[in-house]
């Protein structure tokens, strides 16, 4: 348990405080949105605007509840754990943004491998790790499952 | 009472087609379950996409992610007996005899004790649910818009049972996934909302992407997170057989765990956590005569096993006869038939027989495929969890890609998926909960549509809500649902103040 | 390999492609695009395509089914607008219900002159149903009986404000005299859920299409009163009489057909045609589109696209009149 600790209870209700005001700004902009939605006319008493503000009122009033009684959370990591935990993303982000141009394959290596090595994999062992998953994704989605996956412009058409 | 649904299914069931799906969700299932970092939500949001990629029918797709559901109670014993980490929240108290049966020397009789017993809740639940499916049946025609909106209060009153102990929290989640639901095309005026304009939206956020978001994504995250917490896995497991003595000795426990848990997994909100909680305490009460519980008793093993696999049978029985989900895998199920165009509810029975029957008799059968899976081939998962978390989470991360993109071909989907589990990530942390989210989402449309169609019918007046026997009655049970619980809790801490 | 085989073998590749671009040439990868989810309306009239134009001979290799959800066919309508326009190899489903949406706007930035309309194969027609206990024998009972009041008339269709069946509904309303505007009209999911309602009591009038509810007409559970078509369907409801001959002038045909993008040769565009034409003319393209459901119904080429230029004039006018 090197990086990790348990938040203290400051730590925890400025977390439940700023969740809950994030929450309260989403209500208030879906709120808005609903009240400009265009429609011809309903056959409904209601219409399609009331349902969505009538949870954004919700929304808003349970905000506010949290706001004041925050209760435990289990806090962010911080540090280098905190980067390793964004890095996830921002090769998620890079692999899908390959996914359609590049291809399955080369996507899937950039996802195993960029992911094996923020695990903390030995670099030998996450490159052959990548390229075995991404050919053993390859054959069973294309030919096992008869999924549609794009080539890409190295392989395909 | 009229069983012919059943035998329908059975025929449904032992297709070869629907045994091959039954055999590959058992083992997947048992695999998810047994892996410490994935639940049963996470193998059914993984394989949910694919299975309706390939086009399988409806009641196949469903045996599959029944199968999945049902290995994960079975598989989740493994890692909780040779890890001392449950495998999944119906697992928890599994370790407590569990693991130090493991340690000394006896994991392989603990797997095989546990897995027998588990065999014994599976297949009771699966008759009460078999028995207990056609009750609602005839109900149904009496449903319209008006019984359908005051089901579904209903529903959601049952999460204040589900998560007491944060209920802002719970009703936030809640309100979350309703606002979610309300995306795309209002299939009552035609009205396009909160789409922005973008085509990909119109049919609103779909399911598997919220799922495998919420689920899947932020689990990655959060196993990183967690990694290097010190786990060791008990490789010597000993005799893999179970004493005879040791399973007469566990008979009663089995039995009565096994109506607990069905009880328990019937009453919608509750889970399997809380049905091993339950039938551990009670054999400890009942029969813990020499403390011998919690130091590696196969009594306090067999109880919680045989209780959490019937009561993930038991939840069946509100999702498919009401179309309300007690939990969050069962939401995601009832998703999962909402995205073949199917109107859960309590006309599932009578339109569909097939699914309904077919799942149920699949459960017989998974069963005794799950017992196959679990005594004899044990060992395989069991070396399973020496599997790298480097290796099994890209893989993770592959499948959730792909599973979002073969739905409809649009990497848009897999953006706003990333997106979801960021969120999602974020929300956990905070400590709040996913599955009222999705169960939110799952009731989001059906509650607003049946309002206003209700309302439509009478021309605005609200009495209609409130006309029928049947509305009476369900509002009667969810203000029942709502109360009861926080009462019971208050009275209970009451009593403790006064005993101590 | 030797420098002249190469030549050989490119010189053939040539010739033949330059053989296979000047005649009309069959699709090497025929595929029809669904703008839907498998298994709706879009999905049935591509099988039926594939599986009719294979049989028939009219293609060698299997005509792919693929699927792109999204507003009831909008999706796909802007993909193959933006993104396949030139592709002479793919078709895509279309039905009056495309055409509706395009009068009222709901398919983007494009109007109906931005693709090719092929043709139609097969086509549905709406009816009116009530419950099979209902006192109305008649379209004429209904309507005097909804004119006296409208208030007690709950009108349930498969889909929302402005979708064909709330359309349906309001040429009912009219026909009494009454604002479409005012009808109560519930939107259910499907044909199916609608026939719960009539059943259950909870709606009067059902509005719908033929193929769907034909069953449960023959099966007692309600009562077709009319149907939308020019002239009496063939098979069950023979002894259903049309909603003209009832005195109204009111006709809903539901045909499924085809368009391409809109620059696509017109050598690959009549190849379509010719193999439609060639493939109805047998009796097993009439086996396959019973088998679905479908009433028999032909338009195509030059045809074809000025109906559905004409559908799309005649709805928005009728749109407006709904108040839409």
């Amino acid at each position: 348990m090197s990086e990790h600790h348990e938040p203290s209870h400051r730590s925890m209700r400025l977390i439940g405080r700023a969740t809950a005001a994030c929450l309260l700004l989403f209500a208030l902009a879906y709120g808005l949105v609903a009240t400009a939605i265009d429609y011809a006319f309903a056959s409904d008493p209601l219409g399609p605007r009331v349902f969505p503000l009538g949870l954004a009122a919700m929304l808003a009033l349970l905000s506010v509840w949290y706001f004041f009684s925050p209760g435990p959370a289990e806090g962010y990591p911080s540090g280098r754990l905190l980067l390793r935990v964004l890095g996830i993303p921002l090769v998620m982000l890079a692999a899908v943004a390959l996914f359609e141009p590049a291809g399955f394959l080369v996507s899937t290596f950039v996802l195993t491998f960029g992911t094996a090595l923020i695990f903390g994999a030995p670099p030998f062992k996450a490159l052959l790790g990548a390229v075995g998953q991404a050919v053993l994704w390859w054959f069973v989605f294309s030919y096992v499952l008869e999924v549609y996956l794009p080539a890409g412009a190295l392989f395909g058409h | 009472m009229n069983l012919d649904y059943l035998w329908h299914g059975f025929a449904v069931a032992l297709t070869t087609q629907n045994l091959i799906i039954g055999f590959i969700g058992c083992f997947v299932g048992t695999l998810v379950g047994a892996l410490p970092a994935i639940g049963p939500i996470n193998g059914i949001a993984l394989l949910l996409p694919i299975a309706y990629t390939m086009g399988l029918p409806a009641e196949s797709t469903m045996i599959l992610l029944a199968a999945i559901y049902c290995g994960a109670e079975y598989g989740g014993r493994i890692s909780s007996i040779l890890l001392n980490v449950p495998g999944d929240a119906g697992a928890v108290m599994t370790a407590m005899d569990g693991y130090p049966m493991a340690k000394q020397g006896r994991a392989g009789e603990a797997l095989a004790i546990s897995g027998i017993s588990s065999f014994f809740g599976g297949i009771f639940g699966t008759i009460g649910l078999a028995l207990f499916a056609p009750i609602l049946s005839g109900l149904a025609i009496g449903f319209g818009p008006a019984e359908y909106f005051v089901l579904m209060v209903f529903a959601f009153a049952t999460l204040g049972s589900m998560v007491g102990s944060q209920p802002a929290k719970t009703l936030i989640g809640c309100a979350i996934g309703l606002v979610l639901a309300t995306v795309g095309l209002d299939p009552t005026s035609g009205a396009y909302r909160f789409t922005f304009d973008q085509p990909e939206l119109s049919e609103g956020i779909e399911f598997v992407v919220l799922v495998i978001g919420l689920f899947s994504i932020s689990e990655a995250l959060i196993i990183l997170e967690n990694e290097g917490r010190g786990i060791t896995v008990i490789r010597e497991l000993g005799r893999m057989t179970a004493r005879m003595s040791d399973l007469v000795k566990c008979t009663g426990a089995t039995m009565r765990a096994s109506v607990i848990g069905f009880i328990v997994g019937v009453l919608p909100g509750t889970g399997a956590s809380v049905s091993s909680a339950i039938s551990y305490t009670t054999e400890k009460r009942l029969s813990d005569t020499e403390g011998t519980f919690g130091k590696g008793d196969v009594r306090g093993l067999a109880a919680p096993e045989a209780a959490n696999n019937a009561t993930a049978c038991g939840a069946f029985v509100p999702m498919l006869t009401l179309g309300v989900p007690g939990s969050g895998t069962t939401a995601v199920m009832l998703g999962a038939l909402m995205l073949y165009n199917i109107q859960p509810g309590p006309m599932l029975l009578t339109e569909r027989p097939e699914i309904v029957g077919g799942l149920v008799a699949s459960m017989f059968v998974g069963n005794f495929i799950l017992l196959a899976l679990n005594l004899p081939l044990v060992q395989i998962f069991a070396r399973v969890l020496t599997v790298p978390n480097w290796l099994l989470v890209p893989g993770i991360l592959v499948l959730s890609v792909v599973g979002v993109y073969s739905t409809n071909s649009s990497i848009f989907s897999v953006f706003l998926m990333m997106g979801i589990g960021m969120v999602g990530w974020l929300l956990r942390k905070a400590g709040f909960d996913m599955a009222p989210i999705i169960l939110g989402f799952v009731l989001g449309q059906i509650t607003e549509v049946n309002l206003r169609n209700a309302l439509a019918i009478s021309g605005g007046d609200v009495s209609i809500l409130f006309s029928s026997t049947i509305c009476i009655v369900l509002w009667i049970l969810a203000a029942a649902v709502a109360i009861l619980p926080a009462y019971l809790a208050r009275r209970a801490r009451r009593r403790a103040l006064q005993a101590a | 390999m030797s420098n002249s085989l190469i030549k050989a073998i490119l010189g053939a590749a040539v010739a033949a492609f330059a053989f296979a671009a000047s005649a009309n040439a069959e699709p090497a990868k025929p595929e029809c695009l669904a703008g839907a989810k498998p298994g709706g309306g879009f999905d049935l009239t591509c099988r039926l395509a594939a599986d009719a134009l294979l049989k028939t001979k009219q293609i060698a290799a299997p005509m792919a089914v693929t699927y792109m959800e999204g507003g009831v066919g909008a999706v796909a309508y802007n993909h193959v607008i933006s993104k396949r326009s030139k592709d002479g190899s793919l078709i895509t489903a279309a039905s009056s219900g495309s055409a509706l949406l395009l009068a009222q706007g709901k398919f983007g930035h494009y109007d109906e002159n931005a693709v090719r309309w092929l043709g139609a194969i097969g086509a549905d027609y709406g009816v009116l149903v009530v419950a099979a206990d209902a006192p109305y024998k008649t379209l004429k009972d209904l309507v005097e009986a909804y004119k006296a009041n409208p208030a007690d008339f709950a009108i349930a269709g498969g889909g929302a404000v402005g979708s064909q069946d709330w359309m349906k509904g309001s040429l009912l309303a009219k026909a009494a005299g009454q604002d479409p505007k005012q009808m109560r009209y519930v939107a259910l999911e499907g044909g199916g859920a609608v026939l719960t309602a009539l059943e259950g009591g909870h709606v009067k009038v059902g509005s719908g299409d033929a193929a769907e509810m034909v069953k449960h007409h023959m099966a007692g559970k309600i009562r077709i009163l009319a149907v939308m078509a020019p002239e009496r369907l063939p098979g069950d409801l023979a002894n259903v009489p049309t909603a003209r001959e009832q005195g109204f002038d009111i006709d809903w045909p539901v045909w499924r057909g085809f368009y391409v993008g809109k620059e696509v040769s017109d050598a690959d565009y009549d190849w379509w045609v010719q193999a439609f034409k060639n493939a109805m003319a047998t009796p097993e393209f009439a086996k396959e589109r019973e088998a679905r459901g479908l009433f028999e119904f032909k338009s195509f080429g030059k045809d074809f696209d000025e109906r559905v230029k004409k559908d799309v004039a005649q709805f928005k006018i009728l749109a407006k009149e709904a108040g839409m």
